[in-house]
């Protein structure tokens, strides 16, 4: 099973609340599509400037594989305070670790209650990527 | 049988070109589509990430816009150019994106065979098209590609956003001053070749492809986002933290 310590979109992000700040990353489920386990596929990943300002289901980047780009969505609301620049020069981070090396942004988040938004817990996310799997 | 739309636009501006493919990602319940569509004038596509820089044809006069699909760019001349979209959670774009470009390829191949054009997927084979230095998509190759002979006749890339994916592509007729040693398709022209395409692709996809026009809101869309497609504050931009002009 996924990491239970955080809850996770339909379009395969994560968020995990740690302190006072919001983690957001995307999933194993998510590298493995774009890339089938060629970590090589990926190409580019384009994240934001602190300061920028998100809402739950809005772009906050893209990343960008041999044959797609995907766009990255915010699972939550919130003020953007760093990004991960090791993974603009490592993509290849995202398919080793893409629970904890692999976080792209840190928030601060306009709420810690995860319950005000549609996300999933782990075993919800697992029946979900399950369900979508061909 | 799925249904889904056939749209043919033939001979639109390249920034009308781009809004419109980006419409079938944004129109909230948009039949899945298929499009053939051509441009005019002439235009020079730049991927999404592409910096100006590495593309010497982006200074050779041509008019320029930047596609919302990565890869390198594309001189959009002699070609057809086709889109697919849809929910990225239905066929042919469920699942891994490499396996969503091996069904399309696939319904490509036989779409083109039944034109008496034998391609086939690059695999692991170097081609005589691969040329470096140029930045154009058709002198880089990958194994998904469609190739004729030993050299690139299908570029293709994907977007995917919210839920829905784009997949769009150039089938090159003949090559170009830019666009060197790709495959060639002589005698070729793309009315004739998007409706053998349409033939194979409603058998190969298994779908009942019905006959439109872009929708009200479609065009809507195109008004509103054409300029930005071809504006030079977004093709002179590439690379990173640009935003999408809204």
């Amino acid at each position: 099973m996924r990491p239970n310590d955080r809850r996770y979109t339909k379009t395969h992000e994560w968020v995990k609340i740690d302190g006072e700040i919001a983690i957001f990353g995307i999933t194993d489920f998510a590298v493995n599509a774009l890339c089938s386990g060629n970590e090589g596929d990926l190409v580019y990943c384009d994240l934001p400037e602190p300061g920028r300002l998100v809402n739950a289901g809005e772009t906050f980047g893209e990343i960008e594989s041999v044959k797609a780009v995907e766009d990255l969505n915010s699972p939550i609301d919130g003020e953007v305070i760093e990004s991960n620049t090791v993974i603009e020069e490592h993509l290849e981070v995202l398919s080793k670790d893409p629970w904890n090396a692999g976080w792209m942004i840190k928030l601060k988040p306009r709420t810690k209650n995860l319950a005000e938004y549609e996300l999933m817990d782990a075993p919800s996310y697992d029946a979900y990527c399950a369900a979508q799997k061909h | 049988m799925p249904h889904w739309r056939l749209l043919e636009t033939w001979d639109w501006a390249p920034g009308a070109n781009m809004a419109l493919d980006e419409a079938q990602l944004e129109i909230a319940g948009l039949a899945p589509t298929l499009r053939f569509y051509t441009w005019r004038p002439d235009a020079l596509s730049l991927g999404w990430f592409q910096r100006v820089e590495d593309v010497p044809a982006a200074r050779g006069g041509l008019l320029v816009v930047r596609r919302l699909t990565g890869g390198g760019a594309i001189h959009h001349a002699a070609e057809l150019t086709y889109s697919l979209a849809g929910p990225a959670d239905a066929p042919p774009f469920d699942g891994p994106v490499a396996r969503s470009y091996e069904r399309i390829h696939a319904a490509l191949a036989a779409a083109l065979a039944t034109f008496g054009v034998a391609s086939e997927l690059r695999g692991a084979r170097r081609l005589t098209s691969d040329l470096a230095g140029t930045g154009m998509c058709f002198h880089a190759s990958s194994a998904l590609d469609l190739v004729l002979d030993g050299r690139k006749l299908v570029g293709s890339a994907q977007r995917r956003r919210r839920g829905r994916v784009l997949h769009h592509g150039s089938i090159k007729l003949r090559a170009s001053a830019c666009e060197t040693a790709v495959a060639e398709l002589p005698g070729v022209e793309a009315r004739a070749l998007a409706a053998a395409c349409e033939r194979g692709l409603s058998g190969a996809l298994g779908i009942e492809l019905e006959r439109a026009e872009p929708s009200a809101a479609e065009l809507a869309h195109v008004r509103a986002r054409e300029h930005w497609y071809a504006s030079a504050a977004h093709v002179l931009a590439g690379g990173r933290r640009r935003g999408d002009g809204r």
